[in-house]
């Protein structure tokens, strides 16, 4: 199966393409901005490299965050549109569980960050298992001090990962059990690699329900019943 | 009627729009209005816009696609507006198009949203053709546009404070009423006297330019002096006479720009131009005066994506060629630079 995997959770901007979960071309970029720009030359990068046609292209996964850039929302409005016009399907997976997997080694608790900007923070503990990580806990927006207050509180040792160096370096001061490391960012060849495992197991995301995790509200509440449109594309 | 088979897709602001034009014929166009989402703020929050805009962008384009009656590979090229507007709110737009236009293999356009505003009233009158004055007024923006020919824009003057959307909005706030303020006023002011106050009409020294802020000013003064004197009048008679006031401006304006140009083709597009009274003072002076107006019905005057489309099918017209790879949205796009 050819897969595409988009993901602009993060400052870092990635582009993969693989068969199953093996990697044939990517494209990275690190820009708070741009991602607009960046997407489709990286995606006919990647093509070209592998002598595919946007219609070879047999599922579309991306990265729906959570992560504070409007970017999440312009590779998510890509992934759409490149499945639809294509008619294949989507899988989903959250920026919090792409930095795991790639952290994923010993038997560390695994808590990877994503900066959300303003002083807040995504986090979500995995435990390691062999071959990935399973959720264990929900994620949630935290401060560093709070962050510091729960790692505190843990029993086991812990492993931080992903964008722990925009928190303030008082953060880790006397947490002995805790160890940091990368990746910083979320990429796109782990998210295909994660794709893989959720399309055997059947885990694919219906299109009109794939929406930017946004663990944030924009200071209001929105109702959205009054913009759902059902519907299928045109075959 | 026949043409390019164009997707045009518009979400620059508070609505998202998509459509799907033959030509200058709209074959199918759809619409998300925010406008209830943003009402009890009293005006577009950017957040919430760009959120709304990646919730509804996949559904309208596949139901504008299936209301025309077409495949997405019978499309003969992808518009999508690329400023100016919200940047949060753009690139929802154009990262959808211009990945639908790459995967469907077809040309992609960046439009600009005002030159879209421009070209509206072509979708409604075969007629409308340059050189032509063209008031544009919405929320966003309130210029009087010297339309030379199809692409090559004067821009003789516009608004130097609030533009006329946002005044109305401001006012209609300040009235007591709903938002967006224009259709609230616009409804108001129907059983009101447009004469029973005189409010100031700002700048008269400069022919094309707008400013509303002293009229603010006024109404506030007004109002509260005829509080505190016990002299209210009705509301219907204050909203009335602050929508003359604004519609006064605007047509003495555009006229001004009529007069000195010799040109003889009026437009109008903006959110604005859906205000009753506007059209009306408009059409009696044109049809005084024998010259011709073109504003299209409301839904082609406010944002949508039919609009989008129809530069787009100008551009191809010309031979202009689209790419779906190069590009990106400018928030700061202006008219004629
Ligand atoms: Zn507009």
């Amino acid at each position: 199966m050819n897969v595409l995997a988009i993901d602009t959770a993060t400052p870092a901007s990635s582009v993969a393409i693989g068969v199953d979960a093996d990697l044939l071309a990517m494209s990275v970029n690190v820009d708070r901005r741009g991602h607009v720009g960046f997407l489709m030359p990286a995606i006919d990068f990647c093509f070209s490299q592998a002598g595919w046609k946007p219609r070879d292209v047999d599922l579309v996964a991306v990265d729906v965050g959570p992560g504070p850039y409007t970017g999440l929302r312009a590779g998510i409005a890509t992934a759409q549109a490149f499945a639809a016009a294509v008619g294949a399907p989507m899988v989903t997976v959250s920026s919090l569980t792409v930095i795991a997997v790639r952290a994923a080694t010993g038997r560390r608790r695994i808590w990877p960050v994503v900066d959300m900007r303003r002083g807040q923070f995504a986090i979500a503990p995995f435990r390691p298992l062999p071959g990935g990580v399973a959720p264990d806990g929900r994620p949630e927006v935290v401060s560093p001090e709070y962050f510091k207050v729960l790692l505190e509180s843990e029993g086991t040792d812990s492993l931080v990962v992903g964008d722990w160096a925009s928190m303030p370096t008082s953060t880790w001061t006397a947490l002995d059990k805790v160890r940091r490391g990368r990746p910083r960012y979320p990429s796109a060849d782990t998210l295909l690699e994660i794709a893989n495992i959720k399309v055997n197991q059947g885990n694919l995301t219906a299109a009109e329900d794939i929406r930017p995790m946004y663990m944030r509200e924009p200071d209001v509440q929105i109702n959205w019943e009054s913009f759902r449109s059902e519907g299928v594309w045109p075959e | 009627m026949s043409g390019p088979l164009v997707l045009g897709i518009e979400t620059s602001c508070d609505e998202t729009g998509v459509a799907v034009l033959e030509g200058m014929e709209v074959r199918s166009s759809v619409l998300a209005s925010q406008v209830d989402l943003h009402a009890r703020f009293g005006g577009v929050v950017p957040e919430v816009a760009a959120r709304a805009h990646v919730e509804a962008i996949r559904p309208l384009v596949h139901q504008a696609i299936t209301k025309a009656g077409v495949h997405p590979d019978e499309l003969d090229a992808v518009a999508v507006t690329q400023g100016p507007g919200l940047v949060g709110a753009l690139m929802v737009g154009y990262a959808f198009g211009k990945s639908l236009a790459y995967s469907l293999g077809k040309p992609l356009y960046g439009i600009d949203h005002m030159e879209g505003h421009l070209f509206a009233p072509r979708l409604a009158f075969s007629g409308y053709e340059p050189p032509a004055i063209v008031l544009l007024a919405s929320g966003g923006h309130s210029q009087i546009v010297h339309v030379k020919a199809w692409g090559d824009y004067e821009i003789l003057g516009g608004t130097i404070d609030d533009a006329a959307g946002e005044a109305l909005d401001k006012l209609a706030r300040l009235m007591g009423l709903g938002f967006p303020g224009g259709p609230a006023i616009d409804r108001d002011a129907e059983n009101g006297d447009p004469s029973a106050i005189r409010f100031p009409r700002a700048l008269r020294d400069r022919p094309y330019d707008f400013s509303f802020s002293g009229l603010k000013t006024s109404v506030v003064t007004y109002l509260e002096k005829a509080k505190s004197e016990g002299s209210l009048p009705p509301r219907e008679d204050v909203s009335a006479s602050i929508q003359e006031a604004i519609v006064d401006v605007l047509v003495t304006k555009t006229f001004n720009a009529v007069e000195a140009t010799g040109v003889e083709v009026i437009g109008g597009g903006g959110g604005v131009l859906a205000n009753r009274r506007l059209r009306e003072r408009l059409a009696a002076e044109a049809d005084a005066r024998g010259v011709g107006l073109f504003v299209p019905e409301p839904v082609l005057c406010t944002d949508n994506g039919a609009m989008i489309g129809s530069v787009a099918v100008h551009k191809m017209e010309r031979g202009e060629q689209g790419d779906p790879l190069t590009g990106d949205v400018d928030p700061a796009l202006r008219l004629g630079s």
